[in-house]
């Protein structure tokens, strides 16, 4: 698609996007949203850029080994998080008894590994739909 | 050295292999390999010291997050889940072993990294459906399950193929939503989605919603019984399993329908308890399809010219024996359908690997072309008669014992008239299992003359092949190896009130 509006518009309203998927992932575990659907806006942003630049950008921008390791990386770190439960004497996933900062209620850092592990679920749903969408148009 | 996270190990050494092949496999199949030989053993013998451990100390409960039952994720590691958990990844490590050679005749290489993640989340779906003592914790994992089954079939980028893949997974989210539907039922009247929790107040709910609840079984066990081919349900499974790649064929039929029925035994017998469960007439019911499919199948098998089309339809035939055992509702039935579950795993892998050899020498899959392949080669014929003849029952292989046992079970239950259909099924089955036999053994081959020749098989097809036929004939001679174990994990099920 090689409009000028659209790509104007893409260019200024993508960070914005981003700014905002960043902020539900990071925000996950006081406020609605989280790790999926802050993870999901973060991959539409850029979907939309794809769409209006084309593949060959998009592609640059974000190579596809960048977007399988990153998939591989947040379950790694999911899993990495969870044995932290385990090394401090818990379960796996032992959020306070294995001594996480739980902080106050409501505010940024706080809750624990919850915020951790919303980082980890966000890049993998992120990079995830990247990875679809890029190899769905590959193959067209 | 021996503690209670070994289980978890288990799995997230499956996960963590799955996301990691991906990485590191697209380049080279040998790095990939090295890691998978690496990991799969290692996780092997996590679970055989899990086993060891739950056979020395008794089984255990493991809280994710230290939250308690009521709210949290638990696995139930007992004696049941320890030795399924071990037989899955035993079978499963031959399996692979074979499928290293064998895929390069199946595959494109560009799909091996992806054929190989999807594996092992196969089995790491499998090992936490066995250790999960949560119901919808069971179905997240069914759900990974089916897709992963659904891609493994379709990834061979055939029009066979993706009809059997399409044909699956239509069935097979029906099935996935039946059981979905029943857990939700069951969970409106329990209050609480924990198999322990939920058993215990569930006498009194039988006495206030017993409608609710048969609804709730109801369901249940017709999703699960799509998943684990029941006979009316089955008809998924013959074109699925016969146009995935044989090693995943044999994985599909050897163990990932055996998994759904663990989870129909863990709901009917853990959640419901045998006295509401035989008082909602649930078994008598599956005893009839399942008497129904041990006929059935075994004639659709005769009818049948693709080798591997007539091995799945014998799978359709052998989970009738399983169910028939699971449906006695008796620590006989359940230990001989149990004993079934692992010796048809090791004859049908047997079959599966030696009917792939076949494949992978001569490229032929129509039984009426086999004549003298036992000359050309000779040890996996051998394999496949002593596998053949464990179907049919000939004494000395583990197929026999497990009649001897569901036979015993059934006159025990005063229900002599399943007697005669194991025997008609039996018989049904030496129909097609002989020819393949004789004709391999004994009749000339126009091509080619019948001389003993060296067998022409990469060896690492051949051991895992040779050490399933080995493991059927020492389970068939010593069955009490197995069984012992399995009398131990049977009657934790029928401990009511607990």
């Amino acid at each position: 698609m090689d409009d000028l509006i659209v790509k104007t518009i893409t260019r200024l309203i993508v960070p914005f996007i981003q700014l905002y998927g960043i902020f539900i992932i990071l925000h996950g575990h006081i406020s609605p949203g989280g790790g999926f659907s802050g993870g999901a806006i973060l991959g539409s942003s850029i979907i939309l850029f794809t769409l209006s630049y084309g593949l060959e950008r998009a592609s640059k921008k974000v190579p596809h080994k960048i977007s399988a390791i990153l998939e591989s990386a947040g379950i790694l770190w999911y899993i990495f998080i969870g044995l932290i439960g385990i090394a401090l004497g818990g379960t796996f996933l032992a959020n306070q008894d294995s001594g996480f900062f739980m902080g106050e209620a409501g505010r940024i850092l706080s809750a624990g590994m919850i915020p951790l592990l919303t980082v980890a679920i966000g890049i993998k749903v992120a990079s995830t739909m990247v990875t679809l969408f890029h190899t769905i148009i590959e193959e067209d | 050295m021996n503690n209670i996270h070994f289980p978890v190990y288990t799995l997230l050494l499956l996960l963590a292999t799955a996301v990691v092949i991906p990485i590191i496999g697209k380049e080279s199949f040998s790095r990939l390999k090295t890691l998978m030989m690496v990991t799969l053993p290692a996780s092997w013998l996590l679970s055989v010291m899990t086993f060891l451990k739950v056979n020395q100390e008794g089984g255990f409960v493991y809280n994710f997050g230290n939250w308690s039952e009521k709210i949290g994720i638990q696995f139930i590691i007992d004696e049941f889940s320890a030795l399924m958990s071990l037989f899955i990844l035993t079978v499963s490590f031959f399996v692979i072993l074979y499928s290293l050679k064998d895929i390069e005749h199946e595959i494109d290489p560009d799909q091996f990294s992806g054929y190989y993640t999807l594996i092992f989340i196969l089995l790491f779906s499998m090992v936490g459906i066995t250790f999960s003592n949560d119901l919808f914790n069971m179905y997240v994992f069914m759900e990974i399950l089916s897709l992963t089954s659904c891609s493994i079939i379709s990834i061979k980028r055939k029009k066979d193929n993706y009809m059997a893949a399409l044909r699956y997974l239509v069935l097979n989210t029906i099935g996935s939503l039946s059981v979905l539907l029943g857990m939700a039922l069951l969970y409106m009247v329990t209050g609480h989605l924990n198999v322990t929790e939920a058993a215990r107040n569930i006498a009194e709910i039988y006495q206030l919603y017993p409608t609710n609840l048969l609804l709730a079984v109801g369901f249940m066990v017709t999703g699960m019984g799509i998943k684990a081919a029941v006979f009316p349900l089955h008809i998924w499974l013959p074109d699925a399993h016969s146009s995935a790649p044989t090693p995943s064929s044999a994985l599909l039929s050897g163990i990932v329908v055996k998994v759904y029925i663990f989870t129909i035994i863990k709901i009917l017998f853990k959640l419901l308890g045998i006295d509401i469960v035989n008082s909602l007439g649930v078994p008598q019911y599956i005893t009839y399809f399942a008497a129904v499919g041990m006929i059935m199948g075994s004639v659709f098998a005769i009818g049948q010219k693709d080798i591997k089309r007539m091995l799945a339809y014998s799978s359709v035939a052998q989970i009738g024996y399983i169910f028939l055992g699971l449906g006695l509702a008796s620590e006989q039935g359940l230990s001989a359908a149990l004993f079934h579950v692992i010796a048809h795993a090791l004859m049908k892998s047997a079959l599966f690997l030696s009917v792939g050899a076949i494949i992978y020498k001569t490229g032929k899959r129509d039984i009426r072309e086999l004549n003298g392949i036992g000359y050309e080669m000779p040890i996996t014929m051998t394999v496949f008669t002593v596998a053949a003849f464990g179907m049919i029952g000939i004494p000395g292989i583990n197929g026999f014992m497990s009649k001897i046992y569901l036979s015993f079970a059934v006159l025990d239950a005063d229900k002599p008239v399943f007697l005669v259909i194991i025997l008609i099924s039996s018989f049904l089955n030496a129909f097609y299992y002989l020819p393949i036999v004789i004709s391999a053994f004994l009749r000339e081959n126009k091509e080619r003359k019948s001389i003993m020749a060296l067998e022409k098989i990469p060896r690492g097809m051949l051991i895992p092949m040779v050490c399933f036929a080995l493991a059927s004939i020492i389970m068939g001679f010593y069955p009490q190896i197995v069984m012992d174990v399995i009398e131990k994990a049977v009657p934790t099920f029928f401990l009511m009130g607990n």
